[in-house]
């Protein structure tokens, strides 16, 4: 039973440098694959140790076998110097072994303090002490510095701050081993610097912390080693300090990162959207053009009103005010029904939420928006259904057995390629990427980002929304800023500096995230 | 991805074929038990019998695996058959012509099914509660309009067709394919039938990619509710009366055999020819245990056993994969 803020934060009693988990020929292998061939790695206690690699290079499998979530196939996990089976997860919490996810795995619907107790409550006699949680969770958030309630209902929070929640909850437990999977991935950059303070000071408590993420700068800003998986085998670990991006890049997809943001320019042609003044929910005054051949990227924190822009031209939302045009003519767009027709596509933020039916097949998802073309007035064709999901499958590589297998047995990656190619044989003019690479590796987003070009040469329009500064500034032609639903500045290709695009989206320091709380 | 992943993964695409013949062969091994254990099982008699019992739960199936397929449930379909069964008994006893008295009542079923699309699209009802609560008004306006008496139905021509066979089978069955062919095709082969599934695998996904999700529900309850009208309509003409209180419970029958045969609650999982074999077991388990004079009760317990052991295994297999 917890009783005070005191016992939730122990004393840091793991002497630093010290190894506290070793693998030892650690392996895992399913039916017809080699997930993880033999690992031998010692993680030291105080350590942020970062894990880089491409999907499906082994890291999933790797948090599993260390959270008990599966049983290896051979090899030796040793805790402090102990054998250890680590068969079900909770063996793994019982020795202090946790993981924050990617995707916030917690009760929703409960309150912020109900989900930091969960499994762990504080009762007296049976009876909850529901006041006493909420001001001991409330002493424990404050503590971290994250300026949040205890008392709300988690769903009510924006999905970066459920992230921080989750991190918080896991200090919370005795925790000496924490895996961070991908967890700034839908954190905004204030939310993201929360984190690593809250990251560096469990370090300080002498806490190993296990960090995997696709983005570069945040290894190099965090960790003091990094350990590179490629195809389950273990390339390599390197002190962070005698390293960097263009080693790391190439030991991940033996590669050059040149070869990553291929960027090609094409004269741009003639008007495909504009919009005009265009108001709506989440956003006011936004005017821009986009042109046949160019990309238009979309920088700003989330909620800064790019998605609701696009949604909104979309069809998704109705628009408050303002004009939309389309190739020159005033449209009005109603429905997601209607922008289709016009001819724009969406890859929405979210492929699990909004971009793919995950219990179907691949095929199937593939043709959704082009069965009205491949079906006669009954009955569709089933060779063009064939011939259609084969060219996608094989134009954009996508790594499934057949087109038969279902999307969720794919890897993240292959699955965004889904999200994008279902729009490829539907032949739109504008096509439409919201986050196109998040939780995507290097190798897949060199392979989007050419087909960003193939688009552009058969005289499409992009426009391309990311959080990620880097991607946008590289790839766009014209990149508009937006800050608290607003199109606060706009530059040509590489006319402003990194540092000039991240002050304008986000403003004076003092400022808060407007909407955001 | 190795050439061994690729092996694994290919039984997967005939799944649903698999799990049929699977279905199909536990129906023919029952009526192989069944005949050696009880003489009269194998009389043409029984069999016309059996297949009369199966037909109209049959065809409500099909009409509950549309809507199940969505990610719904429709509850109505029991009630929906009684109260056609008044709608044809009136109009027939009114003098109506028995063509006008069939079209109507089907389009009583359509307008029932209009209604719940309409309750779950423009007032965000779950489909659970919409659809039960016309359960309970439909059997309350059926019961005022008869006075809670039963109509005998004055038409000998009416009644007839239920009872005679067509090429040695009972008519009934026949409307089994009448309704069971073109399902077929619109759930498989058209792109109405894709875009059930793909509203009840994500909704939100279907509605970016251009698919009208709100056409689509309120298709899947019309079609539920059509075929409900349709068994009330064949219903009425077996036992020659009207009466609102008729097909108690066989919504969950319904509900029964489309989860037998192999339809996921959770949507987006199913087939036609799934839930037809699905009924056809469940009437052949109540007609073999009345002819072996099984208790009644045991009945109810020996279906609710072979739910559980039927998804049990359905499920363990797809997860196996």
């Amino acid at each position: 039973m917890i009783s005070t803020a005191q016992e939730l934060h122990p004393a840091p009693v793991l002497e630093p440098g010290r190894t506290i988990l070793e693998l030892r020929g650690l392996e895992k292998r399913y039916p017809g694959t080699h997930a993880l061939k033999p690992v031998n790695l010692a993680f030291k206690s105080g350590e942020i140790h970062a894990i880089v690699g491409e999907n499906g290079a082994g890291k999933s499998t790797l948090i599993k076998l260390l959270t008990g979530v599966m049983p290896r196939t051979s090899g030796e996990i040793i805790w402090e110097g102990q054998p250890a089976a680590l068969a079900t997860p909770h063996e793994a919490m019982a020795l202090g072994i946790n993981a924050v996810h990617q995707e916030v795995v917690l009760c929703r619907h409960l309150t912020v303090a109900a989900n930091m107790f969960l499994g762990e409550e504080n009762s007296r006699f049976g009876i909850l002490q529901q006041r006493a949680m909420v001001r001991q969770a409330q002493t424990i958030i404050d503590d971290l510095g994250f300026d949040l309630p205890a008392h709300v209902t988690l769903g009510d929070l924006t999905i970066g701050q459920q992230q921080l929640i989750a991190a918080a909850r896991a200090t919370v437990r005795g925790t000496k081993f924490l895996i961070f999977d991908e967890p700034t991935a839908y954190l905004t950059r204030k939310e993201a610097d929360q984190l690593f303070t809250l990251i560096r000071r469990l370090k300080g408590e002498g806490v190993t912390i296990i960090y995997i993420s696709h983005r570069m700068e945040e290894v190099f800003e965090l960790a003091d080693r990094v350990s590179v998986l490629r195809d389950g085998t273990l390339v390599g670990t390197r002190n962070i300090a005698e390293t960097n991006d263009a080693e790391l890049v190439k030991m991940m997809i033996n590669r050059s990162i040149e070869q990553v943001y291929h960027k090609e320019h094409f004269t741009p042609g003639a008007a495909i959207l504009e919009a005009r003044s265009l108001s709506g929910k989440g956003f006011e005054n936004v005017s821009m053009t986009v042109r046949a051949g160019e990309i238009v990227g979309l920088y700003g924190l989330i909620g800064a009103g790019r998605s609701e822009f696009v949604t909104t031209v979309y069809g998704r939302h109705r628009k408050s005010a303002g004009q939309i045009l389309w190739e020159g003519k005033e449209v009005q767009v109603n429905s997601e029904h209607d922008a289709i027709r016009l001819g724009m596509a969406l890859a929405p933020e979210s492929r699990r939420d909004q971009g793919l039916c995950l219990n179907l097949p691949v095929g199937f998802n593939l043709n959704l928006p082009i069965y009205k073309r491949i079906s006669n007035n009954l009955l569709i064709s089933n060779t063009q259904e064939k011939t259609q999901a084969d060219r996608q499958i094989a134009d954009l590589r996508i790594k499934t057995p057949t087109r038969g297998a279902l999307v969720s047995s794919l890897s993240g990656g292959n699955q965004q390629k889904i999200v994008i190619g279902k729009w490829l044989a539907h032949g739109a003019k504008l096509f439409i990427f919201d986050e196109p690479t998040v939780g995507v590796d290097v190798g897949t987003k060199a392979e989007i980002y050419r087909l960003f070009g193939a688009l552009l040469s058969k005289g499409a329009g992009i426009i391309l929304i990311s959080s990620y500064l880097p991607e946008v500034y590289e790839l766009a032609d014209t990149l508009h800023v937006f800050r608290r639903g607003k199109l606060v500045a706009t530059h040509g290709f590489h006319a402003a500096s990194h540092e000039d695009i991240l002050t304008q989206a986000l403003a004076e320091k003092q400022e808060k995230l407007g909407g955001q709380i | 991805m190795s050439t061994e992943a690729i092996a694994v993964e290919k039984p997967k695409r005939n799944y649903n074929v698999l799990f049929g013949l699977t279905l199909l062969a536990l129906l023919v091994l029952l009526w192989i038990v069944l005949s050696v254990a009880t003489p009269s099982f194998a009389s043409g008699n029984n069999i016309a019998n059996l297949l009369r019992q199966g037909s109209m739960i049959a065809i409500m199936a099909v009409g509950q695996t549309f809507v199940i397929i969505t990610g719904g449930i429709d509850l109505s379909v029991g009630a929906v058959v009684g109260f056609a069964t008044v709608v044809v008994a009136m109009m027939i006893n009114a003098g109506f012509p028995i063509w006008l008295a069939i079209l109507a009542t089907l389009l009583v079923g359509v307008a029932i099914g209009m209604f719940h699309g309409f309750g779950i699209v423009k007032m965000g009802l779950p489909p659970f509660i919409i659809t039960l609560a016309t359960l309970t008004s439909l059997r309350g306006i059926g019961l005022l309009m008869t006075n809670g008496n039963s109509i005998n139905i004055k038409s000998d021509t009416f009644t007839a067709f239920s009872r005679s066979s067509f090429v040695g089978i009972p008519n009934l069955f026949w409307m089994v394919i009448l309704v069971g062919v073109p399902a077929y095709i619109f759930l498989h082969h058209s792109r109405w039938g894709r875009y059930l599934f793909s509203v009840g695998s994500n909704a939100e996904a279907s509605r970016l990619s251009g698919v009208n999700v709100q056409r689509t529900i309120y298709m899947a309850y019309t079609l539920s509710g059509l075929c409900a009208a349709f068994v009330g309509v064949l219903l009425a003409a077996r036992i020659g009366i009207g009466n609102p209180t008729q097909a108690e419970g066989w919504e969950l029958q319904a509900i029964a055999s489309s989860v037998i045969g192999g339809t996921s609650l959770f949507g987006a999982v199913g087939s036609v020819h799934g839930p037809l074999l699905g009924a056809f077991i469940l009437a052949t388990i109540n007609n073999g245990a009345n002819l072996l004079n099984v208790n009644s009760f045991w009945q109810r317990i020996i279906t609710g056993a072979l739910i559980i052991i039927i998804v049990y295994f359905d499920g363990l297999r797809r997860r196996g994969k």
